[in-house]
């Protein structure tokens, strides 16, 4: 049992270092470009919210409230795209008995939580560096877990795409349009409490929304996550978690190897 | 030493399913080496898959003993942006294998020269199975699945996995299928 978990891990390590080296690998800088993405997304926003004049909510910069929702947001929705193409592209791993589909999703949910949690550090690191600010850390455990869970929510959507594409490949072409309107509902751009009441009856609905008043609970002192619900966002992780590995179990004798 | 027990394995045809086998009990590779002749199209291929592990039975179950190769003769497995050596570094880790030694065996087999440091997408299709069979050969498996290694690369390569296999023969078992009764 244990000599089994061991040569599981052990197969899962390779995969996610051969990861690596195909996602950074063949460009130049390499892995610098985890972090290009997100500064780009963060500074265009910085600039229209500068230009029209927004104020960031009470008690946070501009440049952190955007960078914090940003992050968590791309934790999430990376995860879930590089996750959700994990059998397409390493087909051919397969082809090797001890490599199961479930590994070829592990490893890439590692190396992105990874990525995306050193991009949060220095991001955030940057903002307090150029400032002048110390480091204060309101409450570590809900910004750990925030991020956590945002990218397990990313792993769960990631995984069951990642399965219901062997039986509906067309699936893949749907997942861009189903995703993007997340990109604007999921608080990179406003806070729970900012929210006119409808608005937030709604909004809260979306579990992303959670992991990212999380997340801004935890890094600034002043901000309270009052409508984040520890319970709702472990309820989605989980349903999530339990179908995605229900799909394996039905697509794992469907799949062909070359 | 596989071990097959009550395994079925079916294939959907035009009119219901095909059996490729059909409740098949049976020991495989636990003292010299197992020939399996097979017409093309008879599911010798897809048996090797299910005696490797890479695809599962319908019903019944495939225990292994020791380390099992993968099917050996075509090259399967290989990611074309890699370099051969990285690839062969990825095999050496997932079969727990010392990494380096496996590489440096790879290397000396295969006599691709320089082109091990390029990436395997940049191989011609002869590299290729030079590559594969170099590294199958470089990891000691205790039991060897080899489909259809007839034609492999030019005169002094052929006799060179000849000489290989003959080798490996001591101490390992094989289990060769073919649909040709003289490669068997």
């Amino acid at each position: 049992m244990i000599q089994a978990l061991d040569r599981q891990l052990n197969v899962i390590w390779a995969l996610t270092l051969r990861e690596t080296r195909t996602r950074f690998g063949q460009y130049q800088l390499g892995y610098l470009w985890a972090f290009v993405e997100p500064i780009v997304w963060i500074l265009s926003f910085y600039l229209i919210f500068a230009l029209v004049d927004r104020p960031s909510p009470r008690g946070m910069s501009l440049f952190g409230f955007l960078a914090t929702g940003m992050i968590t947001y791309e934790l999430f929705s990376k995860t879930a795209e590089k996750v959700s193409l994990a059998i397409n592209v390493n087909r051919a791993l397969l082809f090797y008995p001890q490599v199961r589909p479930l590994d070829l999703t592990f490893a890439r949910w590692l190396l992105e939580t990874a990525t995306h949690c050193s991009v949060f550090v220095v991001i955030m690191a940057s903002e307090l560096m150029v400032t002048g600010q110390s480091l204060r850390i309101s409450d570590p455990l809900s910004l750990l877990g925030g991020l956590l869970l945002a990218s397990a929510l990313g792993y769960g959507v990631g995984l069951i795409f990642c399965m219901a594409q062997v039986i509906f490949p067309s699936l893949e072409k749907m997942r861009g349009p189903m995703m993007r309107p997340l990109f604007w509902t999921s608080g990179i751009f406003f806070t729970a409490n900012s929210l006119p009441l409808e608005a937030r009856k709604i909004l809260m609905y979306n579990p992303v929304v959670h992991a990212v008043e999380f997340v801004r609970q935890g890094w600034f002192t002043s901000y309270q996550a009052k409508w984040a619900s520890l319970p709702y966002l472990l309820g989605w992780v989980l349903s999530l978690l339990f179908i995605g590995t229900l799909l394996e179990r039905e697509i794992r004798r469907r799949i062909e190897v070359t | 030493m596989i071990e097959l027990r009550n395994v079925t394995k079916t294939y959907p045809a035009p009119r219901g399913r095909r059996a490729i086998l059909d409740d098949i009990t049976c020991v495989l590779g636990d003292e010299g080496s197992v020939g399996i002749l097979g017409r093309n199209g008879a599911g010798k291929s897809t048996l090797l898959r299910i005696l490797g592990g890479s695809e599962l039975p319908d019903l019944g179950t495939v225990k292994r003993h020791g380390r099992v190769s993968w099917p050996i003769g075509f090259s399967g497995g290989f990611n074309g942006s890699l370099t051969g050596e990285e690839n062969c570094r990825f095999a050496a880790r997932i079969y727990d294998a010392d990494v380096d030694e496996v590489i440096e065996r790879t290397r000396e087999f295969a006599e691709i020269g320089d082109y091990f440091f390029m990436p395997v997408r940049s191989y011609s299709s002869g590299m290729k199975v030079r590559l594969a069979f170099g590294l199958s050969m470089a990891i000691d498996f205790d039991v060897y699945l080899v489909d259809e290694i007839t034609a492999v690369g030019d005169r002094k390569f052929q006799k060179k996995c000849r000489d290989a296999f003959r080798e490996r023969e001591q101490r390992s078992s094989m289990i060769i299928v073919s649909h040709q009764m003289k490669t068997i």
